[in-house]
């Protein structure tokens, strides 16, 4: 059975979008305070874990000589590759027109720009001396350093600096009109806030059309630089010699895996944003099964490149990276190897399954088991090739310790708290791209009414 | 002498635009329609066809910006590398291409996307103050007309505005 | 100013490893070492520890693979199925192989370690950040990090009196790796130029090799055609910056590990004869 149905009600009135979107700006309720609670102490864990590495060093991490990165990196990658589908997606749908990414943008996009901010910590936590952070800058320093150029981790310092302030300039600048419409709804603190934030945004046609050009010009930053942004973090594997890293196709895999995860994410937040602010109206099903049948699609993209580096390591016959991939097949990390590629190659299955595609309950937890496997990938990619190196002397098995744990734990916290301040604060659908929406999917009803009335008559008499 | 402003405020685009489709035809005389701004919740996809093309120089800031990343980019890259030889290093050569053409790319992007940013702000106007006939129902669900006009032919423009079934007229002496 | 000198030098600038690289090159610090001479007997490894400052971390630490051994003897087994003394066991002294084209330098992202006009691979401490890419890039896994501040723990009073004064104690956070004695090289250096004249071969040798029992190791500098290690290279047919050694006799032992990368190493071993075939 195939259900057909609208992405948005398009008899929605304009004036109830605001009133349904600014709800969510209102005073929170218990369970927004409990959940912002618990980020905080998940965020103060690893507040507590970093001052004691500070202090110390690195040592008590477990990180040993073969195993000199472990879990911060493998966390980094991870967080930045979540940032990727927000902005990417939201710029690449916005090119092609697929209205229905309007009512879940936003949010998506925010997902981003904290995600970037969580990812951010990672290459600092994991510095031995971070307090000297500032050297990968490029600075004019009257000794005559500057970093250098040519390390995939200055590269890194570039493309996410670069990445984070188009990410955020995207988001605010989408966000302009819609910080207008909170400007006039509200009171207090809030209006003065907006006032300041919105820029004088008055909507008159000048203003509009260069925010048109502008949003679409960023759009187009943001799909390049999105690419180049995870490929230059594969290339820290990349570029390097070490087997299991040196591959060709870390770039698209990377991207790919990028995508992967972010869309997982996209999901995981749609559930809960529909659920908790009753936004059923605007985050349909029929978006849902959009989405997730984007998901499946780079779901398979991801698999297809797997599954192409196994291949290309097995009949490159290379030593090194060969005995690398049959011991992470069969090794000690090998249930992190198939719990991945179960959740990452199989459990996507169930996005084919349109019944599923429509149940959010179960849309909610297969999002979270493919992050799961996405965490896994990237913890495989870090851990097994320091662990089995050329140099066979040095071959060595390592698990993290509890401060590896607590950061990585404290992260989600930080992102949480980032996140559910910005639901409150900001408002997580944008109104004025709804009320687009709304209005095009109206005149093209109208349309389709009026072309059917007039053809019906034909039809018949060609019948 | 255009010493008055006035906004008609109208239910739908429909309306608004029968309206302007009249000023066109300079249905009252002395108002052009370059004396129109039209405020709207949302940019309606046709708006050249009523209001004409008015241009937007946006493009021309991007391509600076990014042109500047491009060039200011490699020669800051390579400068840095020529003043610090400590950088042999790996028998990579001081200036190495590949890793520049990498970090030119970024910079593109970084000064394009922000020349796009302040071209935006300016372009558009931002940062003023909003005059008294800003009416919040613009943001809501109504679409405003307001002209600047002079105050002999105020009342034919309100009776034109009524024609079209304006919902609410206000109107300013700015001399 | 900055543009002038990019223009005027843009070929020397662009010159890699294959076409001489950047350098012209004062020495070229090398080593040779007959691993038959290798009994195993770890004294290199002490003498390091003690030239170099080296933190003794304990047996904990030890086992967890924070370690700071610049020098260490790795161990095989050839018949690892046999009994203890009949399983063949044969000795590798391994310490950083001061790469030609070394992959470690390239992916520090503040320049900390550097290729020297001395064909050295230096590691500036000062510098260092910690972000610990070398030594994952290091196909070797030569380079230590200072996983703890050792300066209390390691050398309790008295024992800080037998800290070397020539080179620095490192704190938490930072990378290093073996230097090829660098201080020694540079008391050398500084005779030699007060005495107006060049380095002479043995006129100073570094730690390892200075208390090797069996002579295994031989340090010395290759642009010095009579030194002993030039002499030894040129007997084993050992040349730099090529991936394949072309030999004419088959039968010499001098190989460079891990040729195949591309790294050019500085140190030359000579296999092991073995009295029976495995």
């Amino acid at each position: 059975m195939i259900v057909s149905e609208k992405d948005i009600n398009e008899q929605i009135k304009w004036a109830q979008i605001n009133t349904d979107v600014l709800r969510s700006l209102e005073n929170p309720r218990k369970a927004y305070w409990v959940a912002l609670f618990i980020c905080f102490a998940m965020f103060s864990c690893a507040v507590v874990a970093e001052v004691y590495q500070y202090q110390v060093g690195l040592g008590p991490t477990n990180l040993n000589n073969p195993h000199m990165w472990d879990m911060y990196i493998a966390t980094f990658v991870f967080w930045i590759g979540m940032s990727h589908s927000g902005t990417l997606l939201s710029a690449i749908l916005h090119i092609i027109h697929a209205d229905w990414r309007k009512p879940i943008y936003r949010f998506a996009e925010a997902m981003t720009t904290f995600s970037l901010l969580t990812a951010g910590f990672f290459p600092m936590i994991h510095l031995g001396r971070v307090w000297n952070l500032y050297w990968v800058l490029p600075y004019v320093s009257d000794r005559g350093h500057w970093p250098n150029f040519r390390s995939p981790l200055a590269w890194d310092a570039f493309a996410i600096s670069t990445y984070l302030s188009a990410s955020m300039l995207f988001l605010f600048i989408g966000m302009i009109p819609d910080l207008a419409i909170c400007r006039d709804n509200t009171t207090g603190w809030r209006k003065k806030l907006y006032t300041a934030i919105s820029l004088g945004w008055t909507g008159n046609d000048r203003q509009w059309r260069t925010f048109r050009k502008t949003y679409l010009l960023m759009a187009c930053f943001l799909i390049p630089l999105a690419v180049s942004v995870h490929s230059i973090v594969s290339s820290d594997f990349a570029v390097s010699i070490m087997p299991g890293w040196h591959i060709t196709s870390f770039p698209p895999y990377f991207v790919a895996g990028a995508l992967y995860s972010g869309c997982a994410a996209i999901i995981t937040l749609f559930v809960l944003l529909r659920y908790f602010f009753r936004f059923e109206e605007y985050m349909t099903t029929a978006i849902m099964e959009k989405t997730a049948k984007l998901t499946f699609a780079i779901a398979m993209v991801w698999t297809y490149l797997n599954l192409i580096e196994f291949g290309a390591t097995w009949y490159g016959h290379n030593m090194y990276d060969k005995e690398l991939l049959i011991a992470k097949a069969t090794g000690p990390y090998a249930w992190v190897f198939w719990t991945m590629i179960f959740c990452g190659m199989v459990v996507p299955f169930a996005l084919a399954v349109q019944k599923f595609r429509r149940h959010m309950p179960t849309m909610f937890v297969v999002s979270l088991f493919l992050n799961l496997s996405m965490y896994f990938e990237r913890w495989m990619i870090v851990a097994p090739t320091l662990s089995m190196s050329h140099q066979s002397h040095q071959w060595d098995v390592m698990w993290p310790s509890i401060v590896q744990w607590a950061i990585v734990f404290g992260s989600f916290g930080w992102f949480g708290i980032l996140f559910l301040i910005f639901v409150k604060v900001f408002p997580s659908i944008s109104m004025y791209e709804v009320k687009e929406m709304v209005y095009h999917r109206k005149r093209e009803a109208e349309l389709e009414g009026a072309s059917a009335a007039t053809n019906k008559p034909n039809l018949e008499g060609a019948s | 002498m255009k010493n008055y402003r006035i906004l008609g405020l109208f239910n739908n685009f429909e309306e608004a635009f029968s309206a302007l489709h009249d000023i066109r035809a300079s249905k009252v005389p002395g108002v052009t329609i370059d004396d129109v701004t039209l405020n709207s919740p949302i940019e309606h996809p046709e708006i050249e066809e009523v209001l004409g093309d008015r241009p937007c120089h946006l493009p021309k800031f991007t391509l600076a910006g990014a042109m500047f990343g491009l060039v200011f980019g490699f020669l800051f890259l390579a400068s840095a590398q020529a003043t610090f030889l400590v950088q042999p290093q790996g028998g990579k050569p001081v200036i190495p291409l590949p890793s520049n053409f990498v970090l030119v790319y970024e910079m593109i992007i970084f000064f394009g996307v922000w020349a796009t940013f302040f071209a935006f702000l300016f372009l558009s106007r931002l940062f003023r103050k909003r005059h008294n006939l800003y009416s919040e129902k613009v943001s809501l669900d109504q679409i405003g007309v307001i002209v600047e006009l002079d105050k002999s032919k105020l009342d034919s423009l309100k009776d034109l505005f009524k024609q079209h079934k304006v919902l609410e007229i206000r109107e300013e002496d700015i001399r | 100013m900055s543009l002038s000198n990019i223009l005027n030098n843009w070929s020397h600038y662009r010159r890699g490893a294959e076409e001489g690289g950047h350098h012209d090159y004062e020495h070229r610090w090398t080593m040779a070492i007959n691993l038959d001479k290798c009994i195993g007997c770890n004294a290199c490894s002490v003498a390091c520890y003690s030239e170099n400052n080296l933190a003794v971390v304990g047996k904990a630490k030890f086992d967890k693979g924070q370690a700071m051994h610049w020098m260490r003897i790795e161990r095989y087994f050839d018949e690892s199925e046999k009994e203890f003394p009949d399983s063949g066991a044969s000795f590798l002294p391994m310490m950083c192989q001061q790469c030609g084209a070394a992959t470690c330098e390239p992916v520090c992202p503040v320049a900390a370690t550097y290729h020297t006009p001395d064909g050295l691979n230096a590691q500036v401490y000062n510098r260092c950040i910690g972000s610990r890419y070398c030594s994952n890039n290091c196909p070797f896994r030569v380079r230590y990090f200072n996983f703890y501040s050792y300066y209390e723990s390691s050398w309790p009073e008295p024992l800080n009196l037998q800290l070397n004064p020539d080179i620095t104690v490192r704190d938490k956070g930072v990378m290093e790796k073996c230097t090829f004695c660098v201080q020694r090289i540079r008391v050398a250096k500084d005779k030699a130029k007060m005495a107006d004249r060049r380095v002479i071969d043995g006129e100073f040798t570094t730690a390892c090799a200075q208390v090797c029992p069996t002579s295994a190791i031989v340090f010395g500098d290759t642009m010095d055609k009579d030194s002993q290690v030039a002499k030894l290279w040129k007997k084993q047919q050992v040349e730099r910056v090529v991936t394949k050694q072309n030999k004419s006799n088959s039968e010499l032992r001098g190989y460079r590990i891990f040729e195949e990368l591309n790294v050019d190493p500085s140190v030359m071993y000579m296999e092991r004869v073995r009295d029976t075939e495995i």
